[in-house]
C-alpha cells in the first residue's frame, strides 16, 4: 500500500511515495539513494543503518517508515558541510576505520554521544556504543578518536 | 640511490579511502546500482544430506516479477578449482546431492528482493533424505554412508586427507626426555562475519561479465567464474570498490558470485545478490574445528625433545581449504619453539556441516591454542616460571627449524620479555589480586608464504601519468587492511613525491598485472617489494629522461617534490610533467619472486620470505558468582620487521586481538541437526566496546632484510596469541585450565562448582508429583520424544506463511485507534517502536497481514505522576524512562533494568508496551527450526537435548524458553498493573499475572497494552535490580529484583522476582517468607539465597543459572542491607 511521506531529510523538505509497511532503511537506501547507511543484519543488532531521528540515533532498519513521517531525518550525508566534522577528522587521524562498513553508523551514534556528553569518560563512550559492531578495529582507536573530538585527553 | 632518511614510510599514515568512508561516500557491492537491475534470492538445502531426485521450478518461474530460475541444469556441471584435483569437490549449484543445510540449490532472479524471495518458496525440489553424519567420530565410524565418492577421499572412508609429516626422530627424542605430557585440545567452528555480507552485482554488457565482489583475490574470483561458467577468461572483468572486510573468509571465491552470474547470463540483465546476516550464519565458511592431541617431551632443563601432534579436522560437506589448514598446523607445531623431533598426523574429515574455509590465523589458530596452552602446564608440572619456558625454547635468528624454516629476523624473544614486563608479569603471577590472573602466549606465522599456486610472486605496475601524478596499478584488494595506502606510501617513498600526488587502481581485473591478492599475510611482503621494485624501474627511467632533458649525468641529478634537478642546483629542474611530456608516459612494470621453496610432500622446506613473531600477556578477572572472564588489560607485543604504516599495523594487530578475544571467551556455534544455531548478531557474540579493554601494542622492529623497507607480516598473528594467553591467565586466576574453547560464563561456574561439590541440581522429580509428568518425558526424550516429535510429528505442523502483502495503519486518536483494533483478528499485530515487530518478521516468527501502529496516539505516550502510583503509557519509548528525574529518584530498580535494556538506539525507539509483548528470544524459535512454538503441538522443543544454556530451569514443558522482558521482572517486583485496552474489554492485571507463556501476553485480538501503573514505594522501601547477561544490553542470563519494605533492619515485607530462569516472572516465594519478619543480616541472606529455585528441574545445560540466581539474590540482599543501614543513620 503506498503512502506518500512527508519528511525533512538532511535538512530539505522531501516528500516520497512509500510502502506504508517499509523500514526507514529501505526508503533511504533503494528510494532515495542515500546508500551510506549500511544494512548489517536486519535485526538491530550491529548499528550499521544507525540515523538520526529528530536528533536521537536510531535503527534504520528496524523504523517502520510512517514513524518518520513529519519527523527529521539525518544520515551519515547530513552530516558535516563542505569538510569533515571534528568527530570525522579525529576518527580518520586515529586510524579508527578500516572496512569502513560500520564507519557510517558509527559516526551517527558517536555525533550524538557528542552532542549528549561533550565530555564523555572512556567508559562513556564503550557503553553508548555499545549498539555498533565493528569487526575489524577491537574499538580501541575509535575510543581514542572520539575522547580526542571531544577535547578530551587523547588516549 | 643514496639512503634518505624515510619521509613517508614509517610514519602513521591514514587509509586513502578514510575520508570516503567516514563520510558514507565509499560505494561497496551492496550499494552498487545498474540499470534494470534484478534481484536474486537462493533457494537453499533444508537437509544436511539428500539426494535430490528432482527440482521443479515452473510454479517458480511463473510468479509475478520473476526473470529467471536456475538450478544446476541450467549450469556447465563443473566444480569449482578450489584446491584443484580431488579437491574440487563442489558444484556452484547442488546437482544431484545436497550434504549441508544451507547449500544452495537454485536461484530465482526477480524484479525485487521480496518477488524473488516469494519465488523461491515455490520451487520444488524432491529429496531423498540421507544418513547425516554431523561430527568426525561419526563419519568415520565403519558401515557410515559415503558423503562423497572414493575417488575424493584420499584418507579412507570420508576421510578427504591423511597426512603424515616427520622431522626428526620422534621416538628418540621421547626416548630422551625427562618429561612426557599428553594433553587434548578442542577449537571449535567459529565464523569470520566480515560486517558486509557477502554480495555480487554481475552484468554483462560489451560482451564481457562485470562482477562487483567483495573479495579479497579479484583474479581468483575472474578464473573460478571462467571455469565453471566454462567462459573465455577476458569474458570477466572484476571490478573495483569497496570491500566490507574479509578476514580470511574472502580469500577464494565464495559461491554467490556465480550464481548472480549464472542469473545475469540468462536473463541478460544485471543481477544483485546480497545475503542476509542469518545465510552468513547458515552457509558461509567457519573456521575448522579441530581436535588436537599433544605429546610433548622435555628434557631436564626444560628443552622441548619432541612432539607428536595429532590432529582430527572437521572438513565440513565440501574440501575448500582444509588440507592447507591442516597441514599448516603441523608446520607452526614445529617452528615456534626450537623443537628438533616432530611427528604431525592429521585426519581431514567430511562431515554434513557447512565447509570450513579461510579465516584469519589458518590452521595456526587451533594448533597454537594447543601449544601454548601445553607450555604453561609443562612450566607448572616443572616449576618454571611460563615466561622463562618460553625464553628456553623461544625460536632464535639464524635457526633453522625442524620444518626447514629459514629464519631470518626474529624477535619473539624481544617480544616475549617486553609483553610480559608491560604486564608487570613477575609480581602479577606472584601475587594476583583477587580472582584475577595474567597469562602469556606465544606465535609465528608466516610472511609471504609460498603455499599456493603462483603463490611465489608478486606484479605490480607504477605509472608517472601525463600530469606528473603517480598511480599504482595491482590485482590485490584492500578488505580495510590498508594494503592500498601502503602500496602508495611506498611508490611516494620511492619516487620522493608526497603521498597526495600517488593514486592506487586496484582489484580491476582488466588492468591489474598478475596477483595472488592480500591474504595469507603475505601482501607487504610480495606486493610491497613488487611495488617497490615497479617504483625503482620508474625512478630510473625518470632520471635518466630527466637527465637527458637536463643535459646532466644520471648520477648527478636528483629526485624531490614530484621534480627530478641537478644536485646542488634544485632550480635546474623539472617536473614529473614536463618529463612525461617530453619523454612519453611512464609505465613500469615488475615482479618480485619470493625466496622460498615450494611446500612438498614431505612437508620439509622454507615456504616464507620471512616469519614474523608476537607474544602476548593477558590479564583477568574472573568473576566467580557469575562465571564471567573480565579482561582488565592485553599487551600484544609483535615482530613486525618494522612498521611500515604504524596507524595501519596497530590496527591490524588490535583488530585482530578482539577477533582472537571473541574467540576465546565469547563466541560460540552450535548445531542441531547439521544446522547452525546461532544465527544473528545477537546469538553469536562478536566482541562489543564494552566487552574489550584497549588493547595496548608494542612495536618491535628488528627490521627485515628480504622485507620492503624492512616490514614483515601483520595480519595475522593478533588473533592466534589471544586465545592462549586468555586460557593461561584464566588458569592462573581460577586454578582450572579450559581446553576447549570458548570460556564462556557457563562452562566457567559449572568448572568452579565442580570443584566444590558441584553445580545445584534442582528439585528430584522423585519426591515431587508435580514433576512427574515433566521428568518422565524428558527421560524418554532422546529415545523416543523427541526422534518422533521430529520426524513424524513436524509433518503435521503448521507452517505460516509469509503474507504477500502487509496492511499498516496508523491511527492518530484513540477513536481511530479503537476503530482500527475492533477490525482485528488473529491476523492483525499492534505494533509500538517496530524493534520486535519487524526484526521478528524477517525471522518469521510474526506473519501479521495487517499491522496496527500505535506511536500516533498521544494517550499512549503519555506519563502521569497521580499522588499513589506512576502511570507509563505503552507506548512510551524506553530511553523517556531514563530522561524522567522521579523515575531515577523513586523507582531506582526500574532506571537501573532500563539502563540495561538493549543499545541505545534501541531504546530510542522501542516502547513499554512493546518490551512487554515482545516475542521470546529462544534461538531454536527464532532461528527457524520447527518447534513446537513454531509448528505446533506435534513438534518438538528442540532445547531439551540441544544447547540450552538460555534456555528455563522452572516450569519448562512443552517449550523451554524464558520470558524475554527484563521490564516485567522489575515491574512484578514493584508490583505493577497492567492496564489492557480494546474494543470488546479493559482489564487491570497484575503484571505478574500478566502472561500465558514466554513472550506471550495475555491479550486478545485486538486487545493492547494501554499503560502500565506502578504504586509509588512506601517509604523505607529498598528496591534493586541486577541482569547477568552475555554481554551489556543483551537478554539476561538470570536477572534478579528485589522489593523489601524494612523497619529498621527488620523486613516487614519481600518481593524477589527473577527474569531469565522461566517462562514467566519468577516469584522466588521461599526466599521472600525466609525474609518477612527477619533481621536484614547476612544469615538471613544466606538462607533465603538457598532457597531461590529449589523446585528448579534444569535442562542438560543450565544448572548454572540456578547457581547464578542465589549469588545474585544473596548480591542484592547485601546491598539491600548496607542500603537499610545508610537510610537508619
Amino acid at each position: 500500500v503506498s503512502v506518500t511521506l512527508r519528511f525533512e531529510l538532511n535538512g530539505a523538505l522531501r516528500t516520497v511515495d512509500v510502502e506504508a509497511s517499509a523500514s526507514l532503511l529501505e526508503v533511504l537506501r533503494e528510494q532515495c539513494g542515500l546508500t551510506g547507511t549500511k544494512y548489517g543484519c536486519g535485526l538491530g543488532e550491529c548499528g550499521a543503518c544507525t540515523v538520526h531521528l529528530d536528533g536521537r540515533p536510531v535503527l534504520a532498519c528496524l523504523t517502520p517508515v510512517l514513524q518518520a513521517g513529519d519527523a527529521r531525518v539525518t544520515t551519515i550525508e547530513g552530516i558535516g558541510g563542505d569538510g569533515l566534522t571534528r568527530l570525522q577528522a579525529a576518527l580518520v587521524r586515529h586510524g579508527a576505520l578500516q572496512c569502513g562498513f560500520c564507519t557510517p553508523g558509527l559516526v551517527m551514534t558517536a555525533t550524538a554521544l557528542l552532542a549528549d556528553l561533550p565530555r564523555p569518560t572512556e567508559a562513556q563512550v564503550r557503553q553508548r556504543l555499545v549498539g555498533n559492531v565493528c569487526r575489524c578495529t577491537g574499538y580501541t582507536k575509535i575510543v581514542e578518536a572520539i575522547l580526542d573530538a571531544a577535547g578530551a585527553r587523547g588516549a | 640511490v643514496p639512503d634518505a632518511p624515510l619521509r613517508i614510510v614509517g610514519r602513521p599514515t591514514p587509509l586513502l579511502e578514510s575520508p570516503a568512508k567516514v563520510t558514507g561516500q565509499a560505494v561497496y557491492t551492496h550499494d552498487v546500482v545498474r540499470p534494470g537491475m534484478l534481484y536474486a534470492r537462493i533457494l537453499r538445502s533444508p537437509h544436511p544430506h539428500a539426494a535430490i531426485r528432482g527440482i521443479d521450478t515452473k510454479a517458480a518461474a511463473r510468479a509475478p516479477g520473476v526473470a529467471a530460475v536456475v538450478t544446476a541444469a541450467d549450469t556447465p556441471k563443473v566444480r569449482y578449482i578450489y584446491l584443484g584435483g580431488p579437491f574440487s569437490d563442489r558444484y556452484p549449484l547442488a546437482l544431484d546431492r545436497v550434504r549441508f543445510v544451507g547449500e544452495p540449490v537454485a536461484a530465482v532472479a526477480a524484479d525485487t528482493a521480496e518477488a524473488a524471495e516469494a519465488a523461491v518458496a515455490l520451487v520444488r525440489v524432491d529429496y531423498e533424505v540421507l544418513p547425516a553424519l554431523l561430527t568426525p567420530e561419526a563419519a568415520m565410524a565403519p558401515g557410515a554412508v559415503a558423503i562423497h565418492p572414493s575417488e575424493q577421499c584420499l584418507g579412507g572412508p570420508n576421510v578427504a586427507l591423511r597426512s603424515e609429516r616427520r622431522y626428526g626422530d620422534l621416538e628418540a627424542g621421547l626416548r630422551a626426555a625427562a618429561h612426557v605430557f599428553e594433553h587434548r585440545f578442542r577449537y571449535p567452528a567459529v565464523l569470520s562475519c566480515p560486517m558486509e555480507t557477502n554480495a555480487a552485482v554481475c552484468d554483462v554488457f560489451d560482451g564481457v561479465l562485470h562482477v562487483w565482489t567483495p573479495t579479497q583475490v579479484p583474479q581468483f574470483v575472474q578464473k573460478e567464474l571462467a571455469h565453471v561458467l566454462d567462459l573465455p577468461l577476458e569474458r570477466i572483468r572484476v571490478r573495483e570498490v569497496a570491500v566490507g572486510g574479509g578476514f580470511g573468509a574472502r580469500s577464494k571465491v565464495c559461491e554467490q558470485e556465480a550464481i548472480a552470474a549464472l542469473l545475469a547470463l540468462k536473463t541478460g540483465r544485471p543481477v544483485k545478490l546480497v545475503y542476509t546476516r542469518e545465510e552468513e550464519f547458515e552457509a558461509t565458511k567457519p573456521r575448522h574445528a579441530k581436535d588436537i592431541t599433544l605429546r610433548t617431551g622435555v628434557d631436564a632443563e626444560g628443552r622441548i625433545v619432541a612432539r607428536h601432534a595429532r590432529s582430527i579436522v572437521d572438513n565440513g560437506a565440501y574440501t575448500h581449504m582444509g588440507p592447507g589448514v591442516m597441514g599448516y598446523g603441523g608446520l607452526v607445531a614445529a617452528a615456534v619453539y626450537r623443537t628438533p623431533n616432530v611427528t604431525f598426523e592429521g585426519r581431514l574429515v567430511y562431515t554434513n556441516k557447512h565447509p570450513g574455509g579461510q579465516y584469519r590465523g589458518f590452521g595456526a589458530a587451533q594448533m597454537l591454542f594447543a601449544i601454548e596452552s601445553q607450555m604453561d602446564i609443562m612450566a607448572e608440572a616443572l616449576g618454571v616460571d611460563p615466561l622463562e619456558l618460553r625464553l628456553r625454547n623461544a625460536t632464535r635468528p639464524g635457526d633453522v627449524t625442524a620444518c626447514g624454516w629459514k629464519i631470518t629476523s626474529c624477535g619473539l624473544a624481544e617480544c616475549l620479555r617486553r609483553a610480559a614486563s608491560a604486564i608487570d608479569w613477575e609480581r602479577k603471577r606472584r601475587a594476583p589480586g583477587p580472582n584475577r590472573g595474567v597469562g602469556l602466549a606465544a606465535v609465528v606465522h608466516v610472511s609471504g608464504a609460498n603455499v599456493y599456486a603462483y603463490g611465489d610472486f608478486s606484479e605490480a605496475v607504477v605509472e608517472v601519468q601525463a600530469d606528473g601524478r603517480v598511480r599504482v596499478v595491482t590485482g590485490s584488494a584492500d578488505a580495510g587492511t590498508g594494503s592500498n595506502t601502503l602500496l602508495a606510501m611506498i611508490a611516494a617513498e620511492t619516487l620522493a613525491v608526497p603521498l597526495e600526488a600517488v593514486s592506487v587502481l586496484s582489484m580491476d581485473t582488466r588492468d591489474a598485472p598478475p596477483e595472488l591478492g592480500a591474504w595469507a599475510s603475505r601482501f607487504t611482503m610480495t606486493g610491497g617489494n613488487a611495488t617497490r621494485l615497479a617504483a625503482e624501474q620508474a625512478r630510473e627511467e625518470l632520471v635518466r629522461a630527466g637527465a637527458d632533458l637536463l643535459e646532466a649525468a644520471a648520477r648527478d641529478v636528483r629526485l624531490g617534490d614530484g621534480r627530478v634537478f641537478v644536485a646542488g642546483s634544485p632550480e635546474r629542474g623539472l617536473a614529473f610533467r614536463e618529463i612525461v611530456r617530453a619523454h612519453g608516459p611512464i609505465h613500469a612494470h615488475a615482479r618480485y619472486d619470493t625466496p622460498t621453496d615450494a611446500l612438498g610432500p614431505s612437508g620439509y622446506g622454507n615456504i616464507s620470505a620471512a616469519y614474523s613473531f608476537a607474544a602476548h600477556a593477558a590479564e583477568v578477572e574472573v568473576d566467580p558468582d557469575t562465571g564471567r572472564v573480565r579482561v582488565v588489560r592485553y599487551v600484544a607485543a609483535h615482530d613486525v620487521g618494522r612498521a611500515l604504516n604504524p596507524l595501519a599495523v596497530e590496527g591490524q594487530i588490535q583488530g585482530g586481538v578482539a577477533m582472537g578475544l571473541g574467540a576465546a571467551l565469547q563466541e560460540t556455534m552450535s548445531y542441531e541437526g547439521g544446522r547452525p544455531v546461532q544465527r544473528s548478531f545477537l546469538d553469536y557474540r562478536i566482541p562489543l566496546a564494552t566487552d574489550l579493554p584497549p588493547i595496548e601494542v608494542i612495536l618491535v622492529e628488528p627490521g627485515d632484510p628480504g622485507g620492503p623497507f624492512g616490514g614483515k607480516s601483520v595480519g595475522e598473528p593478533g588473533l592466534v596469541a589471544a586465545p592462549p594467553a586468555i586460557a593461561n591467565a584464566v588458569a592462573h586466576a581460577t586454578g582450572i585450565r579450559f581446553t576447549e574453547l570458548p570460556i564462556t560464563p557457563d562452562r566457567v561456574v559449572a568448572a568452579l562448582r565442580a570443584r566444590d561439590g558441584g553445580l545445584p541440581r534442582g528439585a528430584d522429580p522423585r519426591v515431587h508429583p508435580a514433576l512427574w509428568r515433566v521428568a518422565g518425558v524428558r527421560a524418554l526424550y532422546p529415545s523416543v520424544v523427541f526422534p518422533l516429535l521430529r520426524d513424524v510429528g513436524a509433518r503435521w505442523a503448521r507452517r505460516p506463511r509469509r503474507p504477500e502483502r502487509v496492511e499498516t495503519e496508523r491511527p492518530a486518536t484513540l477513536a481511530e485507534l479503537g476503530r482500527a483494533l475492533a477490525a482485528a483478528d488473529g491476523r492483525s499485530r499492534p505494533m509500538g517502536g517496530g524493534t520486535d515487530l519487524l526484526a521478528g518478521m524477517r525471522q518469521g516468527i510474526y506473519h501479521p497481514e495487517r499491522v496496527v501502529d500505535l506511536s500516533a496516539v498521544p494517550e499512549l505516550g503519555e506519563i502521569a505522576e497521580e499522588p499513589d502510583r506512576l502511570r507509563l503509557g505503552a507506548g512510551v519509548r524506553l530511553a523517556r524512562l531514563l530522561e524522567r528525574p522521579e523515575i531515577r529518584s523513586r523507582l531506582p530498580s526500574l532506571y537501573e533494568a532500563v539502563t540495561h535494556i538493549a543499545t541505545p538506539q534501541v531504546r530510542n525507539m522501542a516502547t513499554l508496551g512493546g518490551n512487554l509483548c515482545q516475542q521470546k528470544r529462544c534461538w531454536f524459535f527464532r532461528g527457524g527450526f520447527l518447534c513446537y512454538k513454531a509448528g505446533g503441538w506435534t513438534c518438538p522443543c528442540y532445547a531439551v537435548l540441544g544447547d540450552n544454556r538460555q534456555h528455563a530451569v522452572v516450569d519448562a514443558d512443552r517449550c523451554a524458553a524464558v520470558g524475554p522482558s527484563d521490564l516485567a521482572t522489575v515491574l512484578a517486583a514493584l508490583d505493577a498493573t497492567v492496564w489492557t485496552w480494546g474494543p470488546r474489554r479493559e482489564r487491570w492485571v497484575p503484571i505478574e499475572r500478566f502472561y500465558r507463556g514466554p513472550g506471550e501476553p495475555d491479550l486478545a485480538p485486538g486487545e493492547i497494552v494501554r499503560a502500565v501503573e506502578i504504586p509509588w514505594p512506601e517509604p523505607r522501601t529498598v528496591a534493586l535490580y541486577e541482569k547477568v547477561a552475555p554481554r551489556e544490553g543483551d537478554f539476561a542470563t538470570v536477572s534478579a529484583a528485589v522489593t523489601l519494605r524494612v523497619q529498621g533492619l527488620v523486613v516487614e515485607q519481600a518481593r524477589i522476582v527473577l527474569g531469565g530462569v522461566a517462562a514467566r516472572p519468577h516469584r522466588a516465594a521461599a526466599a521472600e517468607r525466609v525474609l518477612a519478619g527477619a533481621p536484614l543480616d547476612a544469615a538471613t541472606g544466606a538462607r533465603a539465597a538457598a532457597g531461590v529455585l529449589e523446585q528448579a528441574l534444569p535442562l542438560a545445560g543450565n544448572a548454572y543459572k540456578i547457581d547464578v540466581a542465589r549469588r545474585l539474590v544473596a548480591r542484592l540482599l547485601g546491598r539491600a542491607a548496607a542500603r537499610a543501614e545508610a537510610v537508619r543513620r
